[in-house]
């Protein structure tokens, strides 16, 4: 890390986030000798509109060390007129789509990088329009503009793949299930793919922008509403952020009730996507039996926080309800589901038309994996061993006993396995975690937001690593909220894994990914 | 199950009940019962839906989704979830609408066979819920298409979808 230190021009400490800010000579070098002589994940890469502050643009990149606790992020600012950064794509892969929004969203221009088109705004916003600039407004435009309107557009031109035989299949927006909108596009021969394109954002609601209209309290409910199925984890991992920002802690109790809530959500998604993969492979009874199970769970919910969705649990300082007087229905509706969840996987891991279609379809390689920075259940299916419970631990993970498990192969079969030992491990936690009492009030007396501060929070949600980073301006609302969903690192592995396999597989392997579209589009 | 067959048509019953262990009450598992006749005399005994996502956070779509499990099992009312428009009644929209799936939505409106009903559902289809005026959402399906039924909720839940849907037979029938 000394080299880097060596090389920068302002470091920052902040609980365990490092922040160096480099030149714009040294940035790609620094952010290569961190992936590659330290072995580091890029978590996440974003661009800040400063210059209410001191007139420039900034570049955080974040990266973490594995067996370390703290979060390393290089700066880069960019005063006007230099628009441009270098691209670090050519090196960490991962960047690709982090690098490709900062260009959308703040018109920065990174130098070097391979595909130029446009990634989260698709034709129908005008050309030139920057959203996430301080000085961009909507009111301004003219509305009609957009969509068929006069305005100029940006086409976005598709991949073509050419030669004998090769026919392309559009699938989406509006897909067949009751699912979330997204476009494939499929080059195939035969029934075999041999290139899917996916084009994402139809579900692109603006919401970091959003984030710095409403303030920081009313942003919680936002978070809530970003991706349904995680509602808790974004939540938790926004109110975290804003806590940790204005130093705030929060009491023991409130830390227990947000790790059990965590866990429970872990548990409906994955009980539910162990079954909704058998939706993908024709075994009615697996899945009926998996969304049984998961109404329970759902139901559960219900009782302990009045949302199916555990909304409305989080708010910054703690939570509003305390779960532990609900200690016996907690402990009888678990027992019930963890019978039923022993029974369902008997019934699966026993039908051997089920398990011989999960096995070796969807393959993504460990080193594919590992390139695109892919997070959660598909990186741990991959053999890459990295849960934010363990990496950089949270609420009371520090003190549960548990491992994170990894599995080399990378099909269908593995992220379906993963879920099964993580849905155990759930269980064991959630269990240990009510044996105990825990000391203190719910919430924590809010304090005064400083200005110009920032600080990122995080979680492990079902679906991977996420985070949020949060900074305030001069009067202590919010001047970036950054939010960062594991979907958004995830998508663009699904093609790697798809490549070589049947159309018809291809419903399974997205459903043993589980993407959320709206996670991912924001 | 053959006993439940038998049992329904040597009562006249059609519906079976919801089944024990779960939050339902009698009285809303009573309407239902009703809101099964009046299915069969409105839409010929099938109503069909086509769900289109048009930027909901998901949580619309899994409640959508658990009516269609064991517990809730809405086909046993004769309604159900299409893939195409073609083949549907009625568009159930969730989502407040964001501008990238505007002109979809309208595609799939023009591509649904009329008479069309046009069901809003959750607080973000109503009026955007809380992403209203952000710059990438138009604030609600009536902004966009005609709608002939709100259901409110963040997300509804599975009942509330039931009730909802009852309401907009309700109206059909002028009950």
């Amino acid at each position: 890390m000394d080299y880097i230190l060596r090389k920068a021009i302002k470091t920052k400490e902040n609980l365990n986030e490092i922040y160096m800010e480099v030149s714009g000579y040294d940035f790609r070098d620094s952010c290569v000798y961190i992936y590659e002589k330290k072995n580091a994940i890029l978590r996440l890469m974003f661009a800040t509109d400063e210059r209410p502050v001191d007139g420039s643009f900034r570049i955080y990149t974040v990266f973490s060390i594995p067996g370390d606790e703290r979060l390393f992020i290089i700066v880069l600012s960019l005063k006007e007129p230099d628009m441009t950064f270098p691209s670090i794509t050519p090196y960490i892969p991962a960047a690709h789509w982090y690098e490709r929004e900062i260009r959308d969203m703040f018109g920065l221009i990174p130098e070097g990088h391979p595909d130029p088109r446009r990634l989260v705004l698709h034709d129908s916003f005008p050309a030139g329009s920057y959203p996430l600039r301080k000085d961009w407004n909507v009111i301004e435009r003219d509305m009609k503009e957009w969509g068929e309107g006069k305005a100029v557009k940006e086409p976005y031109k598709f991949m073509e793949v050419e030669g004998e035989g090769i026919y392309e299949i559009p699938v989406g927006p509006v897909h067949a299930g009751i699912i979330e909108p997204g476009h494939f596009r499929f080059s195939a021969v035969g029934e075999t793919i041999i290139f899917l394109e996916p084009r994402l954002f139809y579900t692109h609601k603006g919401t970091e922008k959003h984030f710095e209209k409403i303030g920081f309290t009313e942003g919680v409910r936002l978070s809530e509403r970003v991706s349904g199925t995680s509602s808790f984890s974004h939540s938790a991992a926004y109110c975290m952020a804003v806590e940790r920002m204005t130093g705030l802690d929060i009491t023991e109790n409130a830390k227990a009730i947000r790790t059990l809530l965590l866990e429970l959500e872990r548990l409906y998604n994955h009980i539910g996507d162990i079954g909704n993969m058998c939706a993908g492979t024709g075994l009615a009874v697996g899945y009926a039996r998996g969304a049984v199970i998961k109404e329970h769970l759902m139901q559960l919910n219900e009782r302990l926080t009045g949302s199916r969705y555990l909304r409305g649990i989080n708010i910054i300082g703690g939570v509003r309800k305390d779960v532990f007087i609900h200690r016996d229905d907690l402990i009888s509706t678990i027992d019930a589901v963890t019978k039923e969840y022993k029974e369902m996987m008997k019934l699966l891991l026993d039908t051997i038309s089920h398990v011989e279609r999960l096995e070796n379809t969807g393959k993504l390689s460990n080193e594919i994996a590992r390139k695109l920075g892919v997070t959660g259940v598909a990186a741990r299916a991959s053999g890459i061993n990295d849960d934010m419970r363990k990496a950089h631990p949270h609420l009371l993970y520090g003190r549960l006993d548990f491992e994170p498990h990894s599995m080399s192969r990378g099909d269908v079969f593995a992220r379906m396995m993963i879920r099964a030992e993580e849905t155990e491990c759930s269980i064991s936690i959630v269990n240990s975690l009510l044996e105990n009492s825990y000391k203190g009030g719910l919430v924590a007396e809010m304090k005064e937001i400083p200005p110009y501060s920032s600080a990122f929070g995080y979680t492990e949600s079902p679906r991977g690593s996420m985070f949020y980073w949060v900074m305030s301006d001069e009067n202590g609302e919010p001047l970036r909220v950054k939010l960062r969903a594991p979907s958004y690192c995830n998508w663009p592995a699904v093609p790697f894994a798809v490549h070589g396999n049947i159309v018809p597989d291809f419903p399974l392997c997205n459903k043993s990914f589980n993407l959320s579209y709206s996670g991912c589009d924001m | 199950m053959i006993k439940e067959i038998l049992k329904n048509i040597i009562s006249k019953t059609h519906v079976i009940p919801f089944p024990e262990g779960f939050r339902i009450s009698p009285e809303e598992a009573a309407k239902g019962m009703n809101f099964q006749e009046r299915i069969d005399k409105v839409f010929g005994r099938s109503l069909r839906i086509r769900q289109v996502d048009a930027g909901s956070c998901n949580a619309c779509e899994w409640e959508c989704t658990a009516l269609t499990n064991p517990i809730y099992d809405i086909q046993r009312f004769g309604i159900d979830f299409v893939a195409s428009p073609r083949h549907a009644d009625a568009l159930l929209v969730t989502g407040p609408i964001s501008r990238q799936m505007e002109l979809a939505l309208k595609k799939t409106y023009l591509a649904t066979p009329e008479p069309r009903l046009v069901i809003a559902c959750g607080d973000c289809a109503i009026d955007g819920g809380i992403y209203k005026d952000s710059y990438a959402v138009t604030n609600g399906v009536a902004n966009v298409i005609p709608v002939d039924c709100y259901i409110p909720g963040c997300p509804p839940t599975p009942v509330g979808i039931i009730l909802g849907l009852q309401q907009l037979l309700d109206k059909l029938t002028g009950e």
